[in-house]
């Protein structure tokens, strides 16, 4: 009995929790726009009982989905997310792994303070800090200021409101979000394994390669998860550092949502992008589950 | 009027929680009341204000469209109200309540019947223009000393705006207001909705987006008073607020703000109570106490619009009701126009050319 | 079968394999090894014993390149190896925790060395496969580490560390995390793979039978410094120092001091006692402080008084039965307790002592060593 309990909650919490909004969600992409309250119809209404259930059904279609096939801003906005989020989430690994890796190989006593240091932003708004991004990259921020008395440039350079300040945005606000799961990885990796491989004729280098790097795959793959799925559907950050040209789909989500108030089609766009999201992650389990069982 | 960009930040998640009776939740624009009168009316009323403050219409609508904001009245802008009137979210005023609308000015009652016919459901708070905020010194020198600061040609003639483009131009980040003014450019309707008179107000904005800095709704205010830009399309109020910080900043940067000569459009935020309101009785209360006149004119006073009440008007200060920015002369008032919210169908239009106009998509 | 004695270091022409050379090694202010000299010859199975923090492992890593001299000189083969890392030198190490790369398979880990040779793939499969053989693995060649039972474990880290054939191999405590009964059959096993390869094996151990067990020669460790270097016989019998001999299987110490006549001593050890007999090639100085250590098997334990050239009486206080022997604990009227052991040729019911009983211990005088410090 207990152990049916214990098992039964994190379903009952995924159903409460993620189930039954995205059933709403699926719903709503299905309805039609209207100018009412809530804006889209129909609504289901069960004073009129199995009738009304039966109507309620007969009014959802697909309509919403074929629309999006027919703009091609939609799946050049997917595009562009996933591109913006694979080479955010591919710096971020360059620049997080030796993060951790320099976490992991400091003496104990300074790893506490060394997370610490990681975690630290976080207890900033995460809005203020978006925002002090903008003052650091503005054509008279701290960056170009600095640069040009540095003598490096002699015209301030155009950062802000560029893609690259969607990237500098998007790796240093996810960069925590890389480190701890690799570091979590690094600190557990037995540091007789690079002295065994040393020993066994790799270089430091290689030793890393074929050592360090297979052993924190899970980590890897944990952080690249936790930056890559957030970024896809990143909207403060290009609203706040992006140019106008900077097209990503949690921007076109909110212009659905709130200039459109086309809630179906804005539906439609987020329960594809969950799909988008979703695939991937269930193909690379399924892949996992199988390696765990051949290795049986 | 201000835009979308950070609406993040008021959202401010207002529970509809239990409200007592006397209790009144107020919804308005940030920044966009003298906060003495907030004090002022609880001592007379002894009613107690909750005042919660918003910057975007499309965050404003949501919550309406959704239902159960626990608002008790709210300041939509015009095109906004007519369109969720419509879809039923605010309650007739019961008229018996409000003494003062006796204060109102029949002038704007005129215009305001556009989006709210007979007032059954709102009244006006405060109106302004959208038109050119310039930097005086930098437009000379980039366009010489007859540079045409108040037409709609400084920015929409790609001659000029290429000229202008390195010393900075911003446009709003609002479809609903760089449309008007790009068919009235063209010397087209400002309201015409129909695919034509689109494509031709996309055509004349394409010619220019690439000397376009950025299109924001609130960033200019700093970057005109700071000296940043040189040029900003927005509203009136907010430009005169950049006009008084760079003359306090003492910076050598000169803002000027003029209705363009082709036809400026004039916007209204008006007051109306949710359909759903917790305290609507509250809600008329405080309505009637802002139709005051002399609570009107410190509203005024304080944030620099002009109201829509015409016994407020002996109680305004000098350099508002003097300043033809905010109070025009007969003669450009007459030049003013109003524009009608966009259909459904019609908005999907306009929020995919402006997504085009903004990145070439 | 005829066999020639394996005794390089009893040979002045041998070159030994590893020398080092006034080798000092510090860590901060810490000295783990003290300007230390040690040979080492090809083909030896060396065991360097000591209690943790002796420094035996530090020598280990420094064989191995993990650790620099801080000053002193190692050579490999008449080579100085200093600057050599240690993915250069022809030495492989077996880890303590074994080390096993957990992503790769039995195989894998194996081959991991010789696949960093560059050889080609035929060379790197015949050798594998050899490897695996002799350490008996082929039924787990696919399997992960973590698949595989302690003793398996045991035996993929030293396929690994052999596959590369290297002159050197080190060993740092490699049957530790094994039960008592597989740690003795991998004792024999580890032996018989010494000498199938002819590899020179330097072990690390804090175990001293396992280092008597499977050394040529045990080089006993304390505190950075070698005490003494030898065969493990010569060690158990003629240890150096009271320190070697009290490490190093069980015995008595018995404090006193020394009057020599010739290769006779007499050691004084307690008021109104005779004196004790021993004998020593040493000279010793009239009145000096001296130890005498004696295995409690060469004392023999008796009801009468038997006529040997040390006899002392006690009390039994306490007895430890091992089955095969026994282990007296004989108190004597100076108030020293003297370890005495028995076969136990008897069934325990004839057995003649037993608690409080009166005996007398009694032994030769050549069963004691006489020890200076």
């Amino acid at each position: 009995m207990r152990r049916l309990v214990l098992i039964l909650v994190p379903y009952l919490w995924l159903i409460a929790l993620f189930l039954i909004p995205f059933v709403i969600v699926v719903k709503i992409s299905l309805s039609d726009v209207a100018l009412a309250r809530p804006p889209y119809f129909p609504q289901l209404d069960l004073t009129a009982g199995w009738a009304g259930i039966r109507t309620f059904f007969s009014e959802l279609d697909f309509e919403n989905f074929t629309f999006l096939t027919t703009d091609d801003l939609y799946w050049k906005a997917y595009l562009s997310s996933l591109k913006i989020a694979a080479i955010s989430t591919a710096l971020t690994l360059l620049i997080g792994y030796p993060i951790a890796y320099g976490m992991a190989s400091a003496r104990p006593e300074w790893r506490a303070t060394l997370m610490m240091l990681v975690i630290l932003p976080f207890w900033t708004s995460f809005l203020i800090r978006v925002y002090s991004w903008i003052g650091i990259l503005s054509q008279g921020g701290l960056l170009n200021t600095f640069l040009l008395w540095l003598g490096v440039i002699d015209q301030p350079l155009t950062i802000l409101n560029t893609e690259i300040a969607v990237y500098i945005g998007i790796v240093y606000t996810y960069l925590p979000f890389m480190i701890l799961p690799i570091y979590a990885n690094l600190e557990k990796l037995d540091g007789a394994l690079i002295e065994a491989a040393e020993d066994l004729g790799c270089s430091r280098t290689s030793a890393f390669w074929l050592v360090t790097i297979p052993l924190s795959k899970s980590g890897i793959i944990a952080g690249c998860f936790l930056v890559f799925i957030p970024a896809i559907g990143e909207f403060v950050i290009p609203s706040l550092l992006g140019g106008s040209q900077t097209l990503m789909i949690g921007k076109v989500l909110y212009e659905e949502f709130f200039s459109n108030r086309d809630w179906p089609v804005a539906s439609a766009v987020a329960v594809v992008l969950l799909v988008i999201l979703i695939v991937p992650i269930i193909l690379f389990q399924r892949n996992e589950q199988k390696n765990r069982e051949a290795s049986q | 009027m201000k835009t979308p960009l950070l609406s993040l930040t008021a959202t401010l998640a207002l529970t509809a929680a239990a409200v007592q009776a006397e209790e009144v939740h107020v919804y308005n624009w940030s920044d966009y009341i003298d906060e003495s009168l907030l004090s002022k009316f609880e001592e007379e009323t002894g009613i107690d204000l909750v005042y919660d403050v918003f910057d975007s219409n499309e965050l404003l609508e949501t919550k309406m469209l959704a239902g159960g904001s626990g608002y008790d009245v709210v300041v939509p802008t015009g095109t906004f109200l007519q369109r969720q009137i419509m879809a039923g979210a605010f309650q007739k005023l019961d008229k018996s309540k409000l003494p003062n609308l006796d204060n109102m000015w029949d002038v704007i009652e005129k215009r305001t019947d556009a989006y709210d016919p007979g007032g059954e459901y709102s009244i006006n708070y405060m109106w302004g223009t959208t038109g050119i905020g310039v930097n005086m010194p930098a437009v000379e020198d980039a366009l010489g000393a007859d540079a045409p600061v108040d037409s709609l040609s400084l920015i929409f003639d790609p001659a000029n705006m290429e000229k202008l483009a390195s010393c900075g131009v911003h446009f709003l980040d609002a479809p609903t207001e760089m449309i008007p003014a790009a068919l009235a450019y063209a010397g087209l309707d400002p309201d015409r909705k129909d695919e034509e008179a689109l494509a031709k107000a996309e055509e004349v904005l394409m010619a220019v987006r690439p000397y376009i800095q950025k299109f924001h709704s609130s960033e200019y205010i700093n970057a005109l008073a700071n000296g940043d830009i040189c040029v900003a399309f927005g509203w009136s109020g907010d430009i005169l607020q950049a006009r008084d910080r760079a003359a306090e900043a003492e910076n050598g940067v000169e803002i000027a703000y003029n209705a363009p000569k082709e036809g400026a459009l004039m916007w209204f935020d008006m007051m109306a109570i949710p359909v759903d309101a917790p305290n609507p009785e509250a809600a008329h209360t405080f309505l009637n106490f802002i139709m005051d006149p002399e609570n009107m004119a410190a509203a005024s006073n304080y944030v620099y619009y002009a109201n829509g009440n015409k016994a407020s008007q002996e109680f305004l200060s000098e350099d508002v009701i003097g300043d033809p920015a905010i109070y025009p002369s007969e003669e450009t008032l007459e030049k003013l126009y109003t524009v009608t919210p966009f259909g459904p169908k019609e908005q999907r239009t306009l929020t995919r050319l402006w997504t085009k106009v903004k990145s070439g998509t | 079968m005829p066999q020639t004695v394996f005794a390089p270091w009893e040979n002045p022409d041998e070159k030994p394999l590893i020398q080092f050379r006034n080798v000092t090694k510090k860590f901060g202010d810490f000295t783990a090894i003290a300007n230390l000299d040690l040979d080492i010859y090809a083909q030896e199975f060396f065991a360097l014993l000591g209690p943790s923090g002796c420094g035996k492992t530090t020598l280990m890593r420094m064989l191995a390149g993990f650790e620099m001299p801080t000053s002193g000189k190692i050579l490999l083969g008449g080579e100085d190896i200093a600057a050599v890392p240690p993915n250069k030198r022809p030495v492989n190490m077996m880890f303590q925790s074994y080390a096993l790369f957990p992503h790769l398979s039995v195989w894998d880990n194996v081959a991991f060395g010789l696949k960093r040779e560059g050889r080609d793939k035929s060379e790197i499969e015949t050798r594998v496969s050899d490897m695996i053989r002799l350490t008996r693995l082929e039924k787990f060649a696919r399997r992960k580490p973590h698949q595989l039972s302690g003793g398996q474990r045991q035996r993929v880290a030293l396929a690994r560390s052999l596959a590369k054939a290297p002159k050197l191999l080190l060993l740092d405590e490699p049957l530790g995390a094994l039960d008592r009964k597989l740690r003795e059959e991998t004792q024999f096993e580890l032996m018989d793979i010494q000498e199938k390869t002819g590899t020179t094996f330097v072990i690390v151990t804090h175990d001293q039978e396992e280092a008597m067990t499977v050394a040529s020669r045990v080089a006993v460790m304390d505190e950075g410094r070698l005490v003494q270097v030898s065969t493990p016989d010569r060690i158990y019998e003629n240890p150096n120092s009271v320190y070697v001999a009290d490490f190093i299987g069980d015995v008595n110490i018995i404090e006193g001091s020394a009057n020599q006549t010739g290769d006779k001593v007499l050691v004084n050890w307690a008021e109104g006692h005779s004196p004790l007999v021993a004998t020593t090639a040493a000279v010793l100085q009239k009145d000096q402080t001296c130890y005498l250590a004696i295995r409690p098997e060469k004392i023999a334990i008796t009801a009468e008084q038997p006529d040997a050239a040390n006899v002392v009486q006690g009390e039994i206080l306490d007895i430890g039965y091992l089955g095969n022997i026994s282990t007296y604990h004989v108190k004597l009227p100076s108030g020293h307790v003297i370890k005495a052991q028995s076969a136990n040729t008897r069934r325990i019911a004839r057995r003649s002592f037993t608690w409080e009983d009166k005996v007398w211990l009694s032994w030769s005088d050549t069963a004691a060593i006489l020890l200076e410090r």
